[in-house]
């Protein structure tokens, strides 16, 4: 300033002198950048941040968005088509227009990185890292052995199998294609995964051995053994289990021979088993006494098979009675001629939980040549009796370890409480892995917290525009012959479209919002990211606190707290 | 984008570098939420540095300059109360005589537009002198306490027009400045909103690039005045436009040659009952009450159907498409 000129009091000031006056001392509440997760992160059982990689793709970094995608879950072009997507169930868009198709945009990431063969991302682990062993090469165990990688351990996954994929190989082709295991499973294990095939819990190595020679061990058997069932005791002689015969399938490519069949239980394997039989011209009918899912209107006796896996399963011509039980198998001699069947439903008791109920004079006879249940899997007990004590499953604590054991761990659909889905498997590698990195470097376990979750009612919604969800090109019915995947994933256009119809709950969009309406110039931008991962710093020294950056952040990212 | 996450980033730098032209910088003293701060900012910012200003008194005036600061930088005068048309009438021929191309600028609150500066403004507008006219209109003379002015809505409560057994808030109707300036045969007459910064800056670039008197009429919502927390400014100012009662125009010379369609007219009363001005319409059980509010409905309709502000399509440019955001910020532009 140029002190020496003589001005008239009051006729003149200079330019820009009010930035002497800090109007932060006005302020009452402060605005803050505050990170909550997404609906859809906290709804993600492998605990994917789905708004992060959309986040990157969007930005035009798809090899990027797949590392951040995998960071998490390694299995993306697998879980991309088989899950069923609770993380689209949460998305907050679902109350504004239509749901993110999340599952879209996680199957087209995985299939660019199988296409242009990106390497995963990690760095080798010392020569004296301590080894870790993985029993079972399914989701769990594949995504076990890629965490303990990226923490630094060295890894080395068994499977009974030729191949690393386990289970899902059992699920049918149209749905999850063999060549996209093998693409996604040769590609992690290139990543530093040793692997040995052929190796049989019990009978190469027993679980002491396996405890004695590895730092720690992940046990990720998968349930290979079918539930016994029975109708008051009496089993058909020539008895298939719907997941043998789904294996067999896979394997040899051929069915017992049959005209009309009836699938037991309202799980993807029942639904798997039923459409494989629709497909060989079995007249194909599916029993179960849960209601039929409605996404929107969800029941707690819904049927667990995912809603569009039951509606190409309608669409195809298999048959379901819901709402209905088996009373009585009609045989002739041991072969089984029909089934005597009646409506029941689960109905709450007077506590609300939820019992059967079978409705007197509702009973009608339906003819078939085979029974096949399909009402669920267990642990095979082999190599491992003294751990699973008789119990049908694994019991482990929130961080995967088993009850009673330091060394031993164990994750996907064997624990107790498995929701037996791919992504559930996956989280329960991760964290497992994560304990074990924790246990082995004497670092006690956290309690685990449910992260805070920004809601509908925290978004300023006026800030979107409604646009119609991509929707995946889906095989017409009479073309659904062979194995030929159903569904086609989304063409690059869809998903540039797609990914801009993110909200970015709780997340910073850098659209601009703050930084243009503040009236106070207390917004300022910045070129590189602030500490809070926003590209926004609030300048503190005049933010009066007026609270309209908060209100107009479309995503919730902003938060008025006391400041006094 | 710089990726790398940077916790010592220095304010003082980032002030001094800010990827924008700001003709107000901070520390002014304007109220928490203001809604004519920001609409000023946003005027200079896409009016650019070769301007001068003369403001009325004002709002405007008194919170940018608390002697001996200023908050302004860009050159800027203060004239009195009912003379920015004049003021700016001269420097623009001082300006002409000398060669230059700068353009000048005259602020004004609706107090200054509407009612007192008007015959400064009229003549301004007559001769054709080369200026932007932009009024800061919030609706009453917020500045010496809240009294009514000619553009104070129908039916709101001020200081002076204060409802009770004789009225229910201001008798009269809000005078259509937009007209009669257009009425002037001027090349360029806009009005906009606050809510909407990329339709201020859109018709500010517009006026600043036609040569001759061009007047910007901007609704800034005024939380002090109008009884509504100063977080609310921006949801106040888009529900009148999205209720018809401020409607987004432009007229070049007198005639209509656009508007802001309105994709789904929300009830006026979603935008009265935000507002303390308005509190009196809804707290009694007074039948007057209720006319009233049928009326300021029925000025709504009036507008939409007058100024052909229903929108038929999903239109980007829209009440609700105008506003939308995307990643990286792309819309402000």
């Amino acid at each position: 300033m140029n002190t020496k000129l003589k001005l008239t009091r009051g006729g003149f000031a200079w330019g820009d002198t009010s930035c002497n006056y800090h109007t932060g001392t006005w302020r009452v509440q402060r605005p803050q950048h505050e990170y909550r997760a997404a609906p859809c992160h906290a709804s993600c059982p492998a605990g994917e941040d789905p708004q992060a990689y959309i986040a990157l793709l969007d930005s035009g970094k798809p090899q990027q968005a797949w590392e951040e995608l995998v960071s998490i879950n390694p299995l993306p072009a697998i879980t991309g088509r088989v899950c069923p997507h609770p993380c689209e169930t949460g998305c907050n868009r679902g109350d504004y227009d239509q749901p993110l198709a999340i599952h879209s945009i996680e199957r087209y990431l995985g299939d660019l990185a199988i296409e242009h063969d990106w390497a995963y991302p990690v760095t080798a682990p010392p020569a004296d890292a301590p080894h870790i062993a993985v029993l079972g090469a399914g989701p769990a165990g594949l995504s076990a052995a890629w965490h303990c990688l990226r923490n630094g351990l060295q890894v080395t996954v068994f499977d009974e199998e030729a191949e690393a994929g386990g289970t899902l190989f059992t699920i049918p082709n149209y749905r999850l294609p063999d060549d996209v295991v093998r693409a996604e499973t040769r590609r992690l294990l290139k990543a530093g995964i040793n692997f040995t095939a052929d190796f049989k819990l019990g009978r190469e190595m027993n679980l002491d051995e396996l405890q004695r020679r590895y730092a720690a061990v992940f046990l990720a058997p998968g349930v290979m053994k079918s539930s016994e069932w029975s109708i008051d005791g009496v089993t058909p002689r020539d008895l298939h289990q719907g997941l043998h015969l789904l294996k067999e399938w896979g394997d040899v490519g051929a069915l017992p021979p049959m005209k009309t069949a009836v699938v037991i239980g309202g799980g993807n394997t029942a639904i798997d088993i039923a459409r494989l039989l629709v497909r060989n011209g079995v007249d194909t009918h599916i029993i179960i006494h849960s209601s039929m899912p409605d996404p929107a209107h969800p029941l707690a006796d819904d049927m667990r098979a995912m809603p569009r896996e039951i509606n190409q399963a309608l669409e195809e011509g298999v048959k379901i009675l819901n709402h209905h039980g088996i009373k009585r198998l009609l045989l002739r001699g041991e072969k089984v001629t029909g089934i005597e069947i009646i409506r029941m439903r689960k109905l709450p008791d007077d506590n609300g939980k939820l019992h059967r109920i079978a409705f007197d004079g509702t009973e009608s006879i339906l003819h078939v040549d085979q029974v096949i249940p399909a009402i669920g899997q267990i642990v095979d007990q082999q190599g491992m009796e003294d751990l699973v004590h008789g119990e049908h499953h694994i019991k482990v604590d929130a961080w995967g370890q088993v009850a009673g054991s330091e060394n031993v761990f164990a994750g996907g659909d064997a624990i107790d409480g498995n929701g037996g889905t791919v992504t559930e498997a996956v989280g329960n590698g991760r964290m497992t892995a994560q304990a074990i990195a924790m246990k082995l470097k004497q670092q006690g376990l956290p309690v685990i917290e449910p992260p805070v979750v920004v809601h509908y009612e925290n978004l300023n919604t006026e800030y979107f525009e409604p646009a119609p969800r991509a929707e995946q090109a889906v095989l017409p019915v009479a073309e659904r012959v062979g194995e030929t995947e159903i569904e086609a994933g989304l063409s690059v256009q869809q998903v540039e479209k797609e990914t801009r119809r993110c909200f970015s709950c709780g997340s910073c969009l850098s659209c601009d919002n703050c930084w243009t309406l503040c009236p106070d110039n207390a917004v300022l931008k910045s070129k590189k990211m602030a500490a809070d991962g926003s590209y926004y710093v609030f300048d503190y020294d005049y933010c009066k606190g007026c609270g309209l950056c908060a209100m107009e952040c479309p995503t919730g990212y902003i938060l008025m707290v006391e400041d006094i | 984008m710089n990726t790398e996450k940077n916790s010592a980033i220095s304010i003082e730098q980032l002030r001094r570098n800010q990827p924008r032209f700001e003709g107000i910088k901070s520390g002014h003293r304007a109220c928490l939420g203001c809604g004519q701060a920001l609409a000023a900012r946003l005027v200079t910012e896409a009016a650019g540095p070769d301007v001068v200003v003369a403001n009325a008194t004002g709002c405007l005036e008194i919170f940018t300059t608390p002697w001996p600061e200023s908050a302004w930088h860009i050159p800027w005068m203060h004239s009195v109360f009912e003379n920015a048309g004049a003021i700016a009438s001269g420097m623009e021929a001082a300006l002409k005589a000398q060669g230059k191309s700068t353009k000048v600028l005259a602020f004004g609150g609706d107090g200054g537009t509407f009612d007192i500066g008007f015959q400064a403004i009229s003549g301004m507008l007559e001769r054709g002198h080369n200026v932007l006219y932009v009024c800061f209109d919030n609706e009453a003379y917020m500045n010496t306490g809240i009294q009514r002015s000619s553009s104070t809505p129908h039916a709101a409560m001020t200081t002076t027009s204060p409802p009770g057994s004789e009225r229910m808030g201001k008798r009269h109707l809000k005078k259509d400045i937009l007209t009669i300036v257009a009425a002037h045969h001027i090349p360029y007459a806009a009005t906009t909103s606050i809510a909407y910064p990329s339709d201020i800056r859109k018709k500010v670039r517009r006026a600043m690039d036609i040569e001759g008197p061009t007047f910007i009429h901007i609704h800034c919502p005024c939380p002090l005045g109008w009884g509504h927390d100063g977080a609310n400014s921006i949801k106040v100012a888009r529900l009148a436009v999205q209720t018809g009662l401020f409607p987004v125009i432009e007229l070049e010379r007198t005639e209509l040659i656009g508007s802001m369609p309105i994709r789904h007219p929300k009830p006026v009363v979603e935008y009265l009952k935000m507002q303390q001005r308005f509190r009196h319409l809804f707290t009694t059980k007074d039948a007057r009450a209720r006319e009233e509010l049928e009326h300021i409905q029925a000025l709504a309709d009036h507008n939409i159907k007058h100024f052909n502000l229903q929108g038929d399509t999903m239109d980007a440019l829209d009440s609700d498409g105008a506003d939308t955001v995307r990643r990286g910020g792309m819309r402000w532009a």
